[in-house]
């Protein structure tokens, strides 16, 4: 069972699982979500995704994550897994075509290390547009994003690498897209003025045939994140 | 080369690690610090401790970590891993005796997400202490404590298990020690009133040989927390 169209308070649960098949509780717009849609699609493995009206939560979704977050996967066997990168791991692990985390545990680790310095990283995308809009000055953090971007742009100087796990696509790079994908709607672009490296990954990325099957354009981002910063997210849009 | 005194602003940075070991850098008081040791002790690692002075750290520290923070293991080939739950998992995977995570995909998943529902717990050790240090009302943070305490204490009983993971220690009840090491220091063990598993559990836990080896006195945890709020800490107390 895939649905596009959110399912909100007051609807019916879910049935389970079919055999063979593996759920996803999503939203279209969300950058987590994304990047468990990222591996799904890279791996390919088959799936059914519910989309949850995150404003007005079905009581019976709060059951499966307690945290009511976004995503979340299904098994077959009612097993509930969420958290981004919980769900992430969890797919390259019990799917083994095309594994997306190295096979050494050093390199898993520093895989595992990026990802923490990004997540430093990602309430800036959220801060810098909201400060904004309330007429607060974002130097500060622009500043401070500029910064990080430029650590990161550095690791693939150093690495010499098209990606940042080496010349393939790997885990990281899946879990970072997300954000990349949505600079312009949180007007942080031109942040990335000094971070030509960096650039470059993000056209490799668009080439990507997983990024091309779970991205948005700008304009769609755009018309989403406004109708969400004004109270009434239209989950729904484009449908 | 161990050292317990801990190594601070001006000291000499430390040689390479030699050959079959791993070195740790930690802090003795640390209970992040104290998730690695635990899994070092567990799985019989060879290894070496330098201690840093937290307060006034090495500058060559910052080349290890440039967060500053610890735990940082660092192999003879010097390779550099930090964060509590990415050391822990990096041991686990190159260290294959005693494995501490399940090795079922789902298992681990749900590891995971206990960490993460911890992680939630955890500020509470350190706010409410310090609120009433400050003369304001606790009432509440300790009602969010007692409540998530109670999810954790229903774990254990709907499980029917001796621990988290089952009826064998396993990652997830190192990763949750060191806090609960820690209650009577932050002044909420009066939270743990209504969990009766949960106690049961702490006292399995005091049993075993990695807690006994790695944990603090209650009067040594206090002496050390005293010093750390009055702004001088004493790092290398008892030494």
């Amino acid at each position: 069972m895939s649905t596009e169209k959110s399912l909100a308070k007051g609807s019916a649960a879910p049935g389970p699982v079919p055999k063979d098949h593996i759920r996803l509780y999503s939203m279209r717009f969300c950058p987590f979500a994304q990047r468990t849609r990222l591996v799904l699609h890279a791996k390919g493995i088959k799936f059914d995704t519910i989309n949850v009206d995150l404003k007005n939560k079905p009581d019976w979704f709060l059951e499966k994550n307690p945290f009511g977050t976004v995503p979340v996967l299904e098994t077959p066997a009612g097993e509930v897994i969420y958290e981004s990168s919980i769900t992430s791991e969890y797919l390259d692990e019990v799917y083994p075509e095309k594994k997306l985390l190295p096979a050494f545990a050093y390199a898993k680790a520093q895989q595992k290390m990026l990802l923490e310095h990004f997540a430093k990283l990602v309430p800036l995308f959220y801060r810098i547009p909201s400060a904004k809009k309330n007429g607060d000055d974002v130097s500060g953090m622009e500043a401070e994003l500029k910064e990080k971007l430029g650590k990161l742009n550095d690791e693939l100087v150093q690495k010499k690498t098209k990606f940042f796990g080496g010349d393939s696509i790997t885990m990281i790079d899946y879990m970072m897209w997300p954000f990349f994908e949505r600079t312009e709607v949180f007007e942080v672009q031109h942040c990335l003025d000094h971070t030509p490296e960096l650039k470059k990954w993000i056209e490799l990325m668009l080439k990507d045939p997983a990024v091309k099957a779970t991205i948005h354009p700008v304009e769609t981002h755009k018309i989403f994140y406004k109708s969400f910063v004004e109270g009434k997210p239209d989950f729904d849009y484009g449908l | 080369m161990s050292t317990e005194k801990s190594f601070a602003k001006g000291s000499a940075a430390p040689g390479p690690v030699p050959k079959d070991h791993i070195r740790l850098y930690s802090m003795r008081f640390c209970p992040f610090a104290q998730r690695t040791r635990l899994v070092l002790h567990t799985k019989g690692i060879k290894f070496e401790t330098i201690n840093i002075h937290l307060k006034e750290k090495p500058e060559w520290f910052f080349q290890k970590n440039p967060l500053g923070l610890v735990p940082v293991l660092e192999t003879p080939a010097g390779e550099i891993i930090c964060e509590s739950s990415i050391t822990s998992e990096y041991l686990d995977e190159a260290y294959p005796e005693k494995k501490l995570l399940p090795s079922s995909a789902y298992a681990k998943a749900q590891q995971r997400m206990m960490l993460e529902h911890f992680s939630k717990i955890i500020p509470f050790f350190y706010r409410i202490p310090s609120a009433k240090r400050n003369g304001e009302d606790v009432s509440g943070m300790e009602a969010e404590l007692k409540e998530k305490l109670g999810k954790l204490n229903e774990e254990l009983v709907q499980k029917k298990t001796k621990f988290f993971g089952g009826d064998s220690i396993t990652m997830i009840d190192y990763m949750m020690w060191p806090h609960f090491e820690r209650t009577e220091v932050y002044g909420v063990q009066n939270c743990l009133e209504h969990t009766p598993e949960l106690k049961k559990w702490m006292g399995r836990m005091l049993e075993d040989p990695a807690v006994k080896a790695t944990m603090f006195s209650k009067e040594a945890h206090e002496a050390f927390y005293k010093s750390f709020i009055d702004g001088k800490p004493d790092y290398d107390y008892g030494l």
